[in-house]
């Protein structure tokens, strides 16, 4: 059916004919699936939807007036960055508008005072490659190099560099946000004046109407520019090495260098990371899952299998490494001390430094997150949370535990407890678990699976970041609040009271547990007769 | 867990289902290599998708199309055909994808031609009007056969019988003679004997790109037949599309591997790589100029050699044998450098985008014919990295390269000089 010719020609007329189109063929391009971020899952069958029109705009004042005729005419939509975010990031309901941002790639930076203004279709690398030309280093977040910086930014944004750099929201300055009826919002200092350098502004701080903790996923408006703080760095330039697919950047050795140390066990794990961290040492502390290391030697899905095949739970239960990142900023003499506190403290847990390359695979500019659909075809992070480093590291054991009932479907991963690390100079744990599957299977394991460890998190007191986006909102809503859910569907009543911008989000989970017939057995919480919002379908 | 059959036979699109599904957006198809990622300028390698800008314009979004034909949701329209043709299929897509995920994104573009064809709506108009050239006069311009040879210049020595053959294409011998004689000229000086093909018709090049099969097939066996007639050992051409078109689509057309044609081929670039080694090319001659290189796509990441495979996929997408992927990996990058940078004079500098990260001129396998705004819009794309990098030539391997750079720089009113690195080798050699 689409849309209405009056709200199609009153888009047309914004963008002209070149950057819209309801075209079949063009709007199958923007599918969600069945590949990618949640591959091939109950969520993207059920919930995702072609769209009926894509519209690109180039500005500000252009995403705003569209978004006016959207709610003139009824128009369901959904801003689009690069569609990596797999189905939570693509149309939900019929006859949807999708807006693709990727025209908004201005790109400007400010040496002296170190931050960069980037638009929605501006991705990570770039910004970083700019950055380091000019001294200075940004976070590649978890979801890659590919990732738009800003739907990165106000939904997750971290990565091994987070135990120096620290949490996204800090970074984020000066911002314009285009509220779900077109109103036009700037924040930080760019309420004030036209220089985004500062991200607090005067009233209250709004950016946690931009992504609370980790985001809601566009529906609460859409951000158009963002101002981003960037942090100096080593003045030696990484450089690239390689032909795909095996690239690297080449560290300067006498400036930056990644040390493997295997220690004796967890408790040690967590003592090496909090010793670094007092240390004030390092420009990342992590310890990944031991599955990385096999995709990491591996030339394709195969040699994987036959690399992971010859791990057990023995060797994943005793696989303990602290993988640790030193930068020298300030200078040689500054790295070569780090070093040596490093060896010192690790000397001291029983653990000596391994040989490793003296490259950089991922994290630097290439944060590597496509290689997760190597082995499986089909991959999500379940999960992810932020908490003291020694809760952090309880929550990935909990995980492993609840996985083994549903593998498979999901990849046997022998109880790997995920994946772990310092942020902020161990002043937060995080830990990320992160499943794999074939999505040829039969996938309802996952999908229960999914809903299954909020459900653990609640009856163990583990935050989570994915409350509404991800979960049902009525399960995790009254159990974090006890009116968490109220207040978020008050907000999106308060900015979005025709629920235009990205229905049926944020109760899009709680709408796939009622469509989804082979959800029912799992529901055990509380839903009203009708959701409070209004129905598109 | 069930295995299913498949094959990398291009003429069934079920063949690359499986590859469609398993694509997740990461663009790595689209963005240049993020360890090479040069800035915020120069920042993409897919001609198509940086032309238009909608999702379906690049291979993230075809494979999304792709699907949607194989399930039958999509019918044939002039949109949808100008989104599968409007496309130089350089491969970039290919060697992005197979960074991490190892799909066959390539193989199944040429299979959505293919199935084009095969449901009676492709090729476009432009193509059909070459393959009637090339059925009347062999060569895809229609101009007379008999002028094939009309480059051959009475300087040139021709073996009767040799090892070595040169086959020129049709653009070398039609629209840029300069290169077939420069090609012919270095042979000559280092002292190897070449013969020609007794009666050259076209490689077929843009009928197989745009999913002629059949009619490429009956030119690759006509060829290769008369190659073997003459006894060559070696194929040496100077186009990149003809080298792809020798070495890994005749293969792909047959069903045999490269290594089965029974001859090797050669592009000049590493004949002449080699032949400095050896010291039976001797660059002397200055020429004073500060180029850059343009990686053509026939010689660099399509260049891989072909194995024909079948077999069966099964629990987690595993397949069965063994698939030793086409990453681009083994293509002509240092070869091409080895020689500009021999050649006393040049200041030899890099583009931001080079190699497997390069960005195609957009002329190739019937992109210019039938979408000549893509093809300039490309070339133009990349003519302000050398610009940007202060070149004064540019130099590629391959005449459909330099003709569609030199028609830009003429629409731009440039300065730059676009040259085929044959001349390049051959001013450096004449005292």
């Amino acid at each position: 059916m689409g849309i209405s010719k009056k709200a199609y020609s009153a888009l047309e007329s914004i963008v002209g004919s070149k950057y819209i189109s309801d075209d079949p063929a063009v709007c199958e391009g923007y599918r969600s699936g069945p590949g990618g971020y949640e591959s091939g899952l109950g969520y993207e069958r059920v919930m995702t939807k072609i769209p009926a029109v894509v519209v690109l705009p180039r500005t500000t004042e252009e995403v705003q007036r569209i978004v006016r005729i959207c709610n003139r005419y009824s128009v369901p939509y959904v801003p689009y960055s690069t569609g990596f975010y797999g189905p939570r990031s693509h149309c939900h309901v019929e006859n949807e508008l999708l807006i693709d941002m990727k025209r908004l790639n201005d790109f400007e930076i400010d040496e002296k005072h170190m931050f960069a203004v980037v638009g929605t279709g501006v991705i990570y690398s770039p910004l970083q490659e700019e950055a380091m030309k000019r001294g200075m280093y940004v976070i590649i977040g978890g979801g890659g190099a590919q990732a738009s910086v800003v739907a990165n930014l106000i939904g997750d944004g971290w990565s091994p560099l987070s135990h120096r750099i620290g949490l996204p929201h800090r970074r984020i300055l000066g911002t314009e946000l285009v509220l779900p009826d077109g109103e036009l919002v700037k924040m930080g200092s760019l309420a004030v004046g036209d220089d985004p350098f500062w991200g607090d502004g005067p009233g209250p701080d709004l950016r946690g109407l931009l992504r609370g903790f980790t985001g809601l996923r566009g529906c609460l408006g859409i951000v158009t520019k963002m101002a981003v703080k960037l942090l100096p760095f080593q003045p030696e330039k990484p450089m690239p090495t390689g032909i795909a697919p095996n690239t690297a950047l080449a560290l300067p050795e006498k400036r930056m260098k990644w040390i493997n140390y295997q220690v004796p066990n967890k408790a040690a794990q967590v003592k090496a990371m909090f010793e670094i961290s007092k240390a004030e040492i390092a420009g990342a502390v992590t310890k990944v899952p031991l599955f990385w290391r096999s995709i990491a030697k591996a030339e394709c899905k195969e040699d994987f299998w036959d690399l992971w095949g010859k791990e057990s739970e023995e060797t994943v239960k005793n696989f303990h490494i602290v993988r640790v990142l030193l930068i020298g900023f300030t200078s040689e003499e500054q790295m070569k001390y780090d070093e040596n506190v490093l060896n010192d403290i690790m000397a001291e847990l029983g653990s000596q430094p391994r040989a490793t390359k003296p490259s950089d695979e991922s994290w630097i500019k290439n944060a590597d997150s496509a290689g997760m659909w190597l082995m499986c075809g089909s991959y999500v992070s379940v999960d992810y949370i932020i908490e003291t480093l020694s809760h952090a590291t309880q929550h990935g054991e909990f995980y492993a535990d609840l996985k083994k009932k549903y593998t498979p479907p999901l990849m046997p991963d022998y109880g790997d407890p995920g994946w772990f690390q310092s942020f902020e100079l161990g002043h937060q744990g995080y830990s990320e678990f992160l499943v794999y599957w074939d999505q040829d299977e039969d996938t309802t394991g996952v999908d229960h699976f999914y809903v299954e460890t909020s459900k653990m998190n609640i009856k163990n007191r583990f935050y989570t970041s994915l409350l509404g986006p991800h979960q049902p909102l009525y399960l995790t809503g009254p159990m974090y609040g006890p009116n968490y859910h109220q207040w978020l569907l008050k907000v999106k009543d308060e900015f979005d009271p025709l629920w235009v911008c990205h229905p049926p989000t944020p109760l899009a989970h709680d709408v796939f547990v009622e469509k989804a017939e082979w959800m029912k057995s799992i529901k055990d919480w509380e839903v009203p007769k009708k959701f409070p919002m209004p129905k598109w379908e | 867990m069930p295995t299913t059959q498949f094959s990398l036979d291009i003429r069934k699109l079920d063949n690359f289902a499986y590859d469609m599904s398993r694509c997740i957006k990461c663009k790595g198809c689209y963005w240049v290599e993020h360890t090479y990622m040069p800035g915020v300028r120069f920042s993409t390698r897919c001609p198509s998708n940086t032309w238009n800008d909608f999702d379906a314009y690049g291979a993230f979004g075809k494979m999304r199309i792709g699907l949607g034909i194989i399930e039958g949701k999509l019918k044939w329209t002039p949109k949808l055909l100008e989104i599968v043709y409007a496309d130089p299929l350089c491969g970039a897509c290919d060697v992005g994808c197979k960074r991490n995920l190892d799909l066959e994104i390539g193989l199944g573009l040429e299979a959505m031609r293919v199935k084009a064809v095969q449901d009676g709506a492709g090729p476009m108009p432009a193509h059909k009007k070459i393959a009637q050239n090339i059925a009347k006069n062999h060569n895809q311009f229609g101009a007379p056969h008999e002028n094939r040879k009309k480059w051959l210049t009475s300087d040139i020595k021709v073996a009767d019988k040799a090892d070595v053959v040169y086959f020129v294409g049709c653009s070398a011998s039609y629209v840029n003679p300069e290169i077939a004689q420069a090609t012919a000229k270095i042979l000559n000086a280092t002292g190897t004997p070449f013969m020609l093909m007794k009666d050259e018709w076209c490689c077929g090049n843009t009928l197989f790109s745009v999913g002629m099969l059949d009619e490429a097939r009956e030119l690759a066996k006509r060829n290769i037949e008369a190659v073997k007639a003459l006894g060559a050992k070696t194929v040496l051409t100077a186009c990149a599309e003809g080298y792809r078109m020798w070495k890994v689509d005749y293969p792909k057309l047959l069903n045999i591997a490269t290594s089965d044609l029974g001859f090797n081929v050669m592009h000049l670039v590493e004949f002449a790589d080699e032949a400095l080694k050896k010291g039976s090319l001797k660059l002397t001659k200055p020429v004073d100029v500060r180029l850059a290189y343009h990686d053509s796509c026939g010689i660099s990441r399509l260049a891989d050699p072909w194995t024909p495979y079948s077999g069966e996929r099964g629990w987690m997408g595993m397949v069965n044998p063994r698939l030793k992927r086409r990453r681009g990996t083994t293509g002509l990058y240092a070869q091409p450098r080895n020689i500009l940078k021999a050649i006393p004079g040049v200041t030899f500098v890099e583009m931001p985008r080079t190699r497997e990260n390069s960005f195609c001129c957009g002329a190739g396998r019937g992109t210019k014919e039938a979408f000549p705004d893509l093809a300039s819009f490309s070339a133009k794309h990349r003519l302000e990295e050398v610009r940007e990098v202060g070149a004064e030539a540019l130099v590629s391997a391959c005449p459909w390269c330099k003709s569609n750079f030199a028609q830009a720089v003429k629409e731009n009113g440039d300065k730059i000089r676009v040259m085929d690195i044959a001349e390049l080798i051959l001013a450096s050699l004449q005292a």
